[in-house]
């Protein structure tokens, strides 16, 4: 380990090499980073966004290849199973952006000034817009071909005021479930310092509302397409947001 | 003092890894030595703001850990190596490093210089551009010291530092720690007493959450004589405290 620095000729080499390495090995941000940068104000807290696991290559190929699947279900069975599957994708992702379990250098990273409790929220709302993104896309094309051919709803007529209508449909139906879900599994991960936890709470509880959605209306897709649900999801969004906050209070002064 | 503890205790359920510790330490290494499971590491990640105390008062720098503004600034001029690196395999050591700078907040500007400049301190020049996964266990352990050092730290606390070094690089570790040592304070968490008789100006002893010895290199020498267990001096030194805590006459 080098700790002293020659200096020939009055030359600090060290200093000279050192100023050389840090050109050779500079790695610029790319446009994405730099937006990140932009928006957040802190280099720190774009980088950890764009290191996300749940930001990885093999993550975003498994939401579309879902999705997909759930597209091509839809389209035999006739109900928009995109829509139900969405929320529990989010989950298990937001939870797997977070805690020792899955993030290698989690414990490097609690002792950061950027405080873990911001990268744990820009991930989720990063995984939460990019999967609204993906599941709208899918969900609207899910719809578009398997809406019965009734006049102003189906392939042949969605055009104007009812492909706009039927999108905000969709947009409101599938993303209060989906931020109840989210905000539910990142509450869950947070309290238990678990990703895992977080996943499987998150799932269960999609999975008990869908089960109890079908037993009430006998339809899977109720979970998303009945309005009275979303006020029950909004209630849910809140306490978890409430429990968010609290866990991830900063310390209080350590005397007792 | 850059590190002030009161009373600090640490509980588990009903384990209490770290039980009331004291401590004060200014600029110097002070080397944490101690059996495995004495509360070296519990303690350092206290001293490291990852874990809150379950009792008792730490000051860092001159500030609360528990005050969120405190805590910010204690952050950006604090270097941690834990015991268990954990890394992201498909980074080259450049990019893990600068990483950690990022969240540092070192300055975007000063990120590039100050990357290098680390990773020519521990020796990975050549190594600067590979992928972490392709690292033996000693390059890793430097790729952390680098990461630990790259803010320049006014405190570092190194967690087994010298685990999976080589003989030779552990000594060059030695000498990159007095070297530190001369600006900034540092804990250095071991259990291999030749690292702090190389290394350490001061040493402190941990037995199941306690401190049972503080001193120099020299006094925990001289503690050992007379005693028969153990190959070198500091050895013997360190056998014969544990022993007499263990007995009940705790030599602080």
């Amino acid at each position: 380990m080098n700790d002293d620095a020659d200096h020939p000729g009055g030359i600090d080499l060290g200093r000279v090499w050192t100023g050389i390495a840090a050109e050779v090995w500079r790695r610029d941000p790319g446009p994405v980073e730099r937006l990140a940068v932009r928006l957040l104000r802190s280099p720190g807290l774009a980088r950890a966004l764009l290191t996300t696991p749940s930001l990885l290559l093999p993550w975003l190929m498994s939401t579309v290849v879902i999705f997909s699947v759930g597209a091509v279900i839809s389209l035999g069975g006739g109900e928009p199973l995109v829509w139900v599957l969405a929320p529990g994708i989010a989950a298990v992702a937001i939870a797997y952006a977070y805690g020792p379990g899955f993030d290698p250098a989690w414990e490097l990273a609690s002792s950061m000034p950027v405080s873990d409790r911001m990268v744990l929220l820009v991930r989720a709302v990063t995984v939460f817009a990019v999967n609204a993104a993906i599941g709208l896309a899918v969900s609207g094309l899910s719809y578009l071909l398997t809406a019965p051919a009734t006049p102003g709803t189906g392939l042949g007529h969605a055009a104007g005021r009812d492909t706009a209508a039927m999108t905000a449909a969709i947009t409101f139906g599938w993303l209060i479930p989906m931020a109840a879900v989210c905000l539910l599994t990142l509450a869950a991960a947070v309290i238990t310092r678990s990703a895992g936890v977080g996943a499987l709470t998150g799932v269960l509880a999609w999975s008990a509302s869908v089960l109890a959605s079908r037993l009430s209306t006998g339809a899977f897709s109720a979970a998303v397409t009945d309005s009275r649900t979303y006020l029950p999801y909004l209630a849910v969004a809140a306490c978890a947001m409430a429990a968010i906050g609290y866990s991830t209070r900063p310390q209080r002064r350590t005397s007792q | 003092m850059n590190i002030e503890l009161t009373s600090v205790s640490r509980s588990f359920g009903k384990n209490r890894a770290v039980d009331g510790v004291s401590l004060e330490a200014g600029t110097g290494v002070l080397g944490l030595l101690g059996p495995n499971g004495a509360g070296k590491t519990s303690l350092l990640r206290m001293l490291a703001t990852v874990l809150p105390p379950s009792s008792g008062q730490i000051r860092l720098l001159g500030g609360d850990p528990g005050r969120t503004a405190d805590r910010r600034d204690i952050r950006r001029r604090l270097g941690y190596l834990p015991q268990n690196l954990g890394y992201y395999p498909a980074f080259t050591v450049v990019e893990f490093i600068e990483y950690f700078a990022l969240l540092k907040e070192v300055p975007s500007a000063r990120v590039p210089r100050a990357v290098a400049a680390a990773v020519e301190r521990v020796d990975l020049g050549a190594k600067a551009k590979s992928r972490l996964r392709t690292l033996s266990g000693g390059m890793l352990r430097r790729v952390g010291i680098a990461q630990a050092i790259v803010n320049d730290p006014d405190l570092l606390l190194f967690d087994e530092p010298t685990a999976g070094l080589d003989p030779e690089q552990r000594v060059a570790f030695r000498a990159l720690l007095r070297s530190l040592g001369e600006t900034s304070t540092l804990v250095v968490s071991t259990h291999l007493v030749e690292d702090v008789g190389a290394a350490c100006s001061e040493v402190a002893l941990m037995d199941n959450g306690h401190i049972v010895f503080r001193g120099t290199p020299d006094d925990l020498v001289s503690r050992g004589e007379g005693h028969q267990v153990g190959d070198a001096p500091l050895e013997r030194g360190y056998s014969a405290v544990l022993q007499a805590a263990r007995n009940g006459s705790v030599a602080a």
